[in-house]
């Protein structure tokens, strides 16, 4: 238990990620196998101790809604503090959708000043990590700073000229006492190797006063509007804290592709699930069955699966069929992508509910995967 | 309590001492099985999904696990404010405190938990099968006939029929008949040990034998021929699927190596029929460069690298390079090491095979390693022997001598 309560909120227009996120957010994505997205962050926050935690939901919040349900699999279906869904509300004041972070946070005012706790941790919801929050806090707690943000040295990847190669990335500069001294926003060239991971520590009371002064002074945009000019002008105190484990934002197909590719690595796989548990929705499925005949190398596969065909450096979720003779290479296929005999797959991503029948053949390049769209038949 | 048309009372209670050092330190529905399940996730799932909302679970011979296993009932979603499951250990009543003595004598000392919820039926069901059943049609034919009891019974095979309670029924299901155990069957008809009682019926049934001092206090023995004598009626439920008693290592191997046969001797995909588990809160099983996996069964949390065949391996288990498994059943945690063969075993929770090991050939009977046990470097498990911490010990002190 915390003095602490954590906020996450989910972004509004994710079309970085094509037909995946068409109908949801990228908090709401399904990756490894058998988790979304949300599920790192909301696991990272119960494994601190956090036991209230706000969700800011934006559109298409239903599978959202869905996946979260009463928040039990968190053990956050209590009766004090818990699980709080925040979807947008029409009242005179909002208008149904909310503009910015800082439009969220006001629409749900209420819902911090009830709140108990003293301490908010401000988190996005794009970001797959797993770690405890307590350095952060404590260090927070130490340094005496108004914010600290949680950053990590950006590596440098081999870009892409399909993809923008900035994105929504927010870089800051942080000198030798942790203070922070810039902040940038998706810039080309980044003048920083520190990325900001959308993780941040303040007081309520501070964030309450914050988000009443950009309500005052028409700030929509938490970073671009209002922390960068108080970071700027040393009105507030804002230091970093540098997170050292592994970390990846979801904000492209490509970094959505790698992400699950990374996850065949034994390390990243053991950072990423037996250092802290990461909790997701139970769909009660039977263990995966491999027939004889199968063959299986250097994949992840969920439950449900039945696999008949060969399986090479792919992510397989729950309830995914292979048929005799199919071949799956470098492909991450979603819960119950059904691949009958012969079909050939390579560098694909399926969403779910995916057919494929008999003897198809599909070859995506590894810098630009094949997306194919949710409830598609080929 | 609000009133309830027919609660669960599930026997959980027994040690299951055939099952050798599997059941040393858990009771015997706690026994995993099929990858990720455990034996009384059968008939909780079926409790659930036959609308039946109140479980009572008798538990005696070492509890600890299967009660944390339970837990809220959430898994089964059993965790009711107006109902759900309900674990029952012997208590002290008054000055009289006891151990329960037999089936019948557990749900006596449990009327007044019975009595809470006025149920007019009470089903009385065992943990030691795997089967899915609908409780719900067996009620309703039972309401139908105005039967005091409904036995559900299926067709064994002749030869075995004389380890069974078994049945004579007439054309219209009544039950005429019944031998526990006969030498000479008159039928093949067994009982399951699943019975629905008209409540007020069983309750006068559970006093008179309680009074009865030769009494064994059981269902088959007592309660069953007792009321055949008294002309009270009896009807069988005739059930024709799958269903394996997992008494024994042998039955337990060959229920597990069922799941593997395509298609499946026993189907756990009914999408209307799920059988709910509470989840290990494990990634997605790895299968790694070189490994073969054919023709088993796998689940979150293993890490694959060495060869398994005609398997089932639970959640978190570790099949190291050069690993051989076949023809074998891998309980949760458990890490077979490079170089190990093991061939017609059960090797029990979190046990480790080091490198080298052999366990059981590829003919004979089942090689058993018990839970928690870590076999030293190259050591070898006969068929049919059971090994464990103890048997190890015991064996270094001999040859210390």
């Amino acid at each position: 238990m915390r003095d602490l309560m954590g906020v996450i909120y989910t972004s509004k227009n994710d079309l970085t990620l094509r037909e995946l996120t068409a109908s949801r957010a990228i908090a709401a994505l399904p990756v490894a196998g058998r988790y979304r997205v949300i599920d790192f962050i909301l696991s990272n926050l119960v494994n601190t101790g956090v036991r209230n935690v706000g969700v800011i939901m934006q559109k298409n919040y239903h599978s959202l809604m869905d996946h979260l349900g009463s928040g039990k699999e968190w053990d956050l279906h209590t009766r004090n503090n818990g699980l709080f869904i925040l979807p947008p509300f029409l009242t005179r004041e909002n208008v149904g959708t909310y503009g910015g972070i800082l439009d969220a946070l006001r629409s749900n005012m209420g819902y911090l000043r009830r709140s108990k706790q003293e301490y908010v941790i401000l988190t996005g919801g794009k970001s797959v990590f797993n770690t405890r929050f307590d350095e952060l806090f404590q260090q927070h707690l130490d340094s005496g700073a108004d914010i600290t943000l949680m950053y990590v040295k950006a590596k440098p990847e081999p870009l892409v000229g399909t993809e923008s190669p900035a994105s929504q990335k927010v870089y800051i500069g942080v000198d030798e006492n942790h203070l922070v001294t810039d902040l940038e926003v998706s810039p080309v060239v980044p003048s920083y190797t520190n990325q900001y991971t959308d993780v941040m520590v303040l007081k309520k009371s501070l964030l309450i006063h914050l988000v009443d002064q950009a309500y005052a002074h028409s700030m929509h945009d938490l970073n671009r509007d209002l922390l960068q000019q108080y970071i700027r002008n040393g009105v507030l105190r804002v230091n970093g804290y540098e997170y050292k484990g592994y970390y990846r934002q979801i904000e492209s197909v490509l970094s959505y592709f790698r992400f699950n590719m990374d996850l065949l690595d034994y390390n990243i796989r053991r950072e990423l699930f037996m250092s802290n548990p990461v909790y997701t929705k139970v769909r009660d499925e039977v263990p995966a069955i491999y027939e004889e005949g199968a063959q299986a190398s250097n994949s992840l596969v969920a439950d449900g699966c039945i696999i008949e065909g060969s399986v090479e450096n792919s992510v397989l979720f729950r309830g995914v069929r292979v048929g005799r003779g199919a071949k799956i290479k470098n492909c991450i296929l979603m819960q119950d992508t059904d691949v009958r005999e012969n079909v050939e797959l390579e560098n694909v991503i399926t969403d779910k509910v995916v057919t494929f029948h008999p003897n198809g053949r599909l070859i995506g390049q590894p810098q630009y995967p094949i997306v194919i769209a949710k409830n598609t038949t080929l | 309590m609000r009133k309830k048309q027919c609660i669960a009372m599930l026997l959980a209670g027994g040690q299951g001492s055939r099952l050798g050092i599997l059941t040393k330190v858990m009771a015997k529905p706690a026994v995993p099985f099929g990858g990720k399940y455990r034996i009384i996730d059968f008939p909780l799932s079926n409790c659930s999904n036959s609308g039946i909302d109140v479980v009572g679970v008798l538990t005696q011979y070492q509890p600890l696990e299967l009660n944390s296993y339970i837990g809220s009932g959430q898994p089964w979603d059993l965790d009711l404010s107006n109902g759900g499951v309900f674990v029952l250990p012997p208590y002290v009543k008054g000055k009289i405190g006891e151990w329960y003595r037999g089936t019948a004598n557990a749900i006596y000392q449990n009327i007044s938990f019975i009595e809470q919820f006025n149920p007019d039926y009470v089903l009385v069901l065992s943990g030691d099968h795997i089967y899915k059943m609908n409780y719900n049609d067996m009620l309703q034919k039972h309401i139908k006939n105005k039967a005091d009891v409904t036995i559900a019974v299926r067709p064994v095979p002749w030869s075995e029929a004389s380890r069974f309670g078994i049945m004579e029924t007439d054309e219209n299901d009544v039950i005429v008949d019944f031998e526990e155990k006969p030498k000479n069957p008159k039928s093949n008809k067994a009982s399951m040990g699943v019975y629905v009682f008209t409540w007020s019926v069983l309750k006068s049934y559970l006093e008179g034998d309680e009074a009865n001092k030769e009494s064994q206090n059981d269902f088959g023995k007592n309660i069953i021929p007792n009321m055949l004598g008294d002309g009270r009626k009896l009807i069988a439920f005739g059930f024709e699927d799958y269903w394996k008693d997992v008494g024994t290592i042998e039955s337990l191997w060959e229920a597990n190596m069922d799941l593997l046969q395509s298609p499946p001797a026993f189907d756990l995909y009914d999408p209307k029929w799920r059988i709910y588990a509470r989840n290990p809160i494990m990634p997605p099983h790895y299968v790694g460069k070189g490994a073969i996996v054919e023709d088993s069964m796998v689940t979150e949390g293993c890490e694959v690298n060495g060869d398994v065949r005609h398997s089932v391996l639970f959640a978190g288990v570790r099949i190291d390079r050069g690993a051989t498994v076949e023809d074998s059943v891998i309980m949760p945690g458990a890490v077979i090491m490079a170089g190990a063969v093991v061939r017609r075993a059960i090797v029990g929770e979190n046990a480790v095979i080091s490198a080298g090991c052999t366990v059981g050939t590829d003919q004979g009977d089942i090689a058993l390693v018990g839970q928690d046990t870590v076999l030293p470097k190259g050591y070898t498990v006969q068929p049919g022997a059971q090994i464990d911490m103890d048997a190890l010990a015991a064996e270094e002190e001999g040859a210390s001598k």
